[in-house]
């Protein structure tokens, strides 16, 4: 086992390497660089703003001047000791400026995963066990129905409706902490922030029952009508054991495989959501960052998610062993 | 009785949402919040608050309260005026600009402006290190900048110039003794703490969320009647109109759409302003001259005036704006008010393509010279709604005719550089000039292969007139140059000239004296009305 985690955990530096410059390069090769952005804003340039002499000085100053393979390696050098380097935007350090939106997209995030999985797991196998039923029907029509829905015009209906002072004012439209309740103790700090998180986390939810749900739906009745089932009701075993023990634990595995996408993903904000809501999250900071050809943060973002999809796919592969005993990590000696 | 019921339903809404039942967090925020403070929304954050250094519309926005000038421009007239130069003189060479400062003018954190602070601002500028390019290029032609004595600096140009006094003159200060700690400028700690000179002093910036300006008691001027000014940054710009109507944001820019449609209630009338003035830009198509296709003065014409401007300022702006038929500010003096712009008119259209030989000789539809057919590509940036709809409106007018169009959407930064690169047929954009621009940059015929002049508009007359202007100090000679340039691009319409559209801005009647200038609003001046309860 030990051996096995050491032979993996060497493999994640050539693909992480292999993987950072594949996207160093595609933003450098990219058309379009930051020090030429700068000359004009966006759908509109500025008389006069550009000197190409000026232009290719100031390209010197951020690298851009140097071959791609030579500024990947300077960004390497730095990012060996931690170092994510200087954002183009505000010259804050990288590093404070994921540190500042991280927070908010895992807290976001991770509610809205919890909500998902307590509502579509249990959801899909009572729908597996009850299949083609009433129930089955219509909550695969409500959920497919959701799932349809476009988020942007959700989010804004919902803020129009709930918040927007014209029909019902129960929430604040946008934000995640009102100016004023940052002085308050941290229990009313809390429930102050989550007042503000109630409408995202429905916008980032609702879309998300239907595909969990008839994932788990779908996994289970492969599992239910395996004949281990049969015998585990001939033996006499509760309907509760059955289900929970026997079937849901087989069932497992293909939920595994999802597991390595959830590492990433907390990591991702929803650009759409977060400026509907006004949230300083991930998504805006790498849309941004793309948008202005800001290398050092797209750079920074995006080896934190390639590390954490690497960890996941590792960390799924482990669990497979769990869930599986019959699952072998290492060939028998 | 209503801010009883909105207490009881945001209650309502917390128990709803958390089965927690915490009253305190919830509150009415008309009743919080400060109401000597005036709330402005702003699209986008800027990175940093740096006038050297920064490039972005909203950080000038936010810093014209915090950092002054040497001189300014008169709200009303743009006319320069004096604001940190107590007087100025100009030697009879017009090479030396001497500047004589105000005594006993702070920076927010209590140390007096001299003289030194305007050299290093200079020298700043100048280094190679500093990424300030967009700005370097104004500065080109200034050998240096002396200080006299302590309240005198000397600006040295290397040749005349009709704009090196407004050039001079708005030179971006910075205080030499935060920023010349030997750290790098460009990643200086104070680019996200000004220190300035101006009637506010910067407060506090929540990233993502305001930055909150409060009024300079070291200020010498007079004293605003606003103690803070306060931008909340909000990305959406139908939220933001809804946080202007519950009333926790006072100032907000409309888009045509909102103007129109979402801001004519009585009930908004009642409690907003809504104030509209003209901006010096315009948007345009731009012909590519440097492409055979565009490279004919008569299919240039041809184009305009295929181009229903007048209908689809109706279709697509609401009717906003005003067409223009030239590159200087619609207001200015500068701007031939006798020259009308060309009419939509087919007709005369087919006359000049078929005098330029453009004739369908095989019967497809499609017009032909020597066996090429007049097909061309339209690029536009990705994301505006108007290049899209005017795209198509066009591709449909021009198929009439006979004219195959094709539309090419980019993403910005593949936008520009296709633009560098002059690698286009034609495209639209807008610009936005300076109250009394200088057409070198965009227009002279040096500057197709480097500079702003992306549609390789080259005419020998205009050169002239270029170079004649940039050394000429008498206004009216100057206007008459204005005139004639504006004549020519007229008659050889490198660009099909669209419309100056105008900045659309509601404000709370919360506040008096709000007054619209020509340089626009100027919130110094505005009196909180009433204190509501």
């Amino acid at each position: 086992m030990i051996k096995y985690l050491v032979k993996r955990l060497l493999l994640l530096l050539p693909t992480f390497i292999g993987i950072s410059l594949i996207t160093y390069a595609m933003i450098r090769l990219a058309p379009g660089d930051y020090t030429t952005l700068r000359a004009g804003l966006q759908g509109e340039l500025k008389a006069g703003a550009i000197g190409t002499e000026i232009i290719e000085q100031e390209k010197k100053l951020y690298g851009l001047d140097k071959p791609v393979i030579v500024g990947y390696w300077d960004w390497f050098k730095r990012l060996v000791v931690l170092d994510f380097g200087v954002s183009r935007k505000d010259g804050r350090p990288v590093a404070e400026r994921i540190a500042e939106a991280l927070p908010i997209t895992l807290s976001l995030n991770i509610i809205s995963m919890i909500i998902v999985y307590i509502i579509s797991i249990p959801g899909g196998i009572v729908s597996a066990l009850k299949k083609d039923s009433l129930y089955d029907r219509v909550s695969s029509l409500v959920l497919f129905i959701l799932y349809s829905l476009p988020s942007f015009w959700v989010g804004l209906l919902l803020l129009m409706v709930f918040s927007g002072g014209d029909y019902l004012n129960l929430f604040p439209l946008g934000g995640i902490i009102s100016d004023w309740a940052e002085d308050f103790s941290f229990f009313d700090r809390m429930v102050n922030i989550a007042w503000h998180l109630a409408l995202p986390v429905i916008t980032l939810t609702y879309g998300g029952f239907a595909f969990l749900s008839r994932y788990t739906r779908a996994t289970m009745l492969d599992v239910i009508n395996q004949q281990y089932i049969m015998t585990a009701r001939a033996k006499g075993l509760s309907e509760k054991r059955v289900v929970l023990v026997h079937a849901f634990r087989n069932s497992l595995v293909p939920l595994v495989t999802l597991m390595a996408t959830i590492l990433p993903g907390l990591l991702g904000g929803s650009v759409i959501v977060e400026s509907i809501f006004s949230i300083p999250g991930m998504g805006m900071l790498a849309f941004e960052a793309i948008l202005a050809r800001d290398i050092p943060v797209i750079m920074a973002i995006a080896s934190i998610s390639a590390v954490l999809t690497l960890l996941g796919i590792l960390i799924a592969d482990i669990l497979y062993g769990v869930v599986d005993p019959r699952i072998r990590l290492e060939a028998r000696q | 009785m209503e801010l009883r019921a909105s207490r009881v339903l945001c209650a309502g809404g917390i128990a709803l949402a958390l089965a927690l039942g915490s009253l305190s967090a919830c509150g009415d925020f008309s009743s919080v919040r400060d109401p000597r403070a005036l709330y402005i929304h702003l699209g986008s954050e800027p990175g940093h608050l740096n006038p050297i250094t920064s490039t972005e519309a909203v950080a000038s926005s936010i810093n014209q309260h915090i950092y002054e000038t040497l001189l300014d421009r008169d709200y009303d007239t743009a006319k320069l005026i004096p604001q940190l130069a107590e007087s100025w003189t100009i030697s009879g060479d017009r090479l030396r600009y001497r500047f004589r400062l105000k005594k006993g003018i702070l920076w927010s954190d209590g140390v007096e402006l001299t003289a030194d602070d305007i050299v290093y601002s200079f020298k700043t500028i100048k280094d190679p290190n500093v990424a300030c390019a967009p700005l370097k290029v104004y500065y080109i032609d200034v050998r240096e900048v002396r200080k006299i004595d302590r309240y005198t600096v000397e600006f040295r140009y290397s040749k005349q110039y009709y704009q090196a006094l407004e050039i001079c003159g708005t030179i971006p200060i910075v205080p030499k003794h935060v920023f010349g700690d030997g750290t790098d400028f460009n990643t200086h700690k104070n680019d996200r703490f000004p220190v300035g000179t101006g009637p506010f002093r910067f407060e506090r910036w929540d990233t993502g969320k305001r930055i909150v300006l409060v009024r300079n008691e070291r200020y010498k001027g007079k004293t605003p009647d606003l103690h803070r000014i306060v931008y909340r940054i909000v990305a959406e710009p139908n939220i933001a109109l809804q946080m202007v109507k519950k009333g926790e944001l006072d100032v907000m820019s409309v888009r045509a759409i909102q103007w129109v449609r979402q801001t004519n209630s009585e009930k908004f009338r009642q409690g907003f302003y809504k104030l509209e003035y003209y901006l010096p830009t315009y948007n345009y198509i731009g012909w590519n001259a440097a492409r055979p296709l565009f490279a004919d003065r008569r299919v240039r014409l041809a184009m305009t005036h295929l181009v229903n401007r007048e209908a689809i300022l109706d279709k697509l702006l609401f009717g906003i704006g005003e067409i223009v038929s030239g590159s200087s500010y619609l207001y200015s003096k500068g701007y031939d008010k006798s020259i009308k712009p060309w009419p939509y008119d087919p007709v005369k259209a087919r006359k000049l393509l078929a005098e330029a030989g453009w004739r369908d000789t095989d019967g497809d539809g499609i017009l032909d010279r020597n066996g090429k057919k007049f097909a061309f590509t339209f690029t536009m940036p990705s994301g505006s709604k108007f290049a899209e709809r005017l795209g198509t409106i066009m591709k449909e007018d021009l198929s009439k005719v006979g004219i195959a169009m094709d539309i090419n959407r980019y993403e910005w930064a593949v936008f520009v550089q296709k633009l560098h690169q002059r690698d286009f047929d034609a495209v639209t954009l807008a610009w936005s000039l300076s109250w009394e621009d200088d057409p070198y940059q965009l227009w002279h015929s040096t500057q197709a292969a480097g500079g702003s002049n992306f549609c390789s508009f080259k005419n020998a007359e205009a050169d002239d007139i270029i170079i004649r202007l940039r050394k000429e100090f008498d206004e009216r000679a100057r206007i008459k140059l204005y005139h004639r340039f504006h004549r020519i691009l007229h008659e050889e319409q490198p660009y099909t000239f669209l419309y100056c559209t105008p900045a659309q801005v509601v404000v709370s009647r919360r506040f008096g004296g709000v007054k619209v200038h020509l340089r626009g609003l100027n919130y110094l001046e505005w009196k909180v009305a009433a204190i509501d309860d």
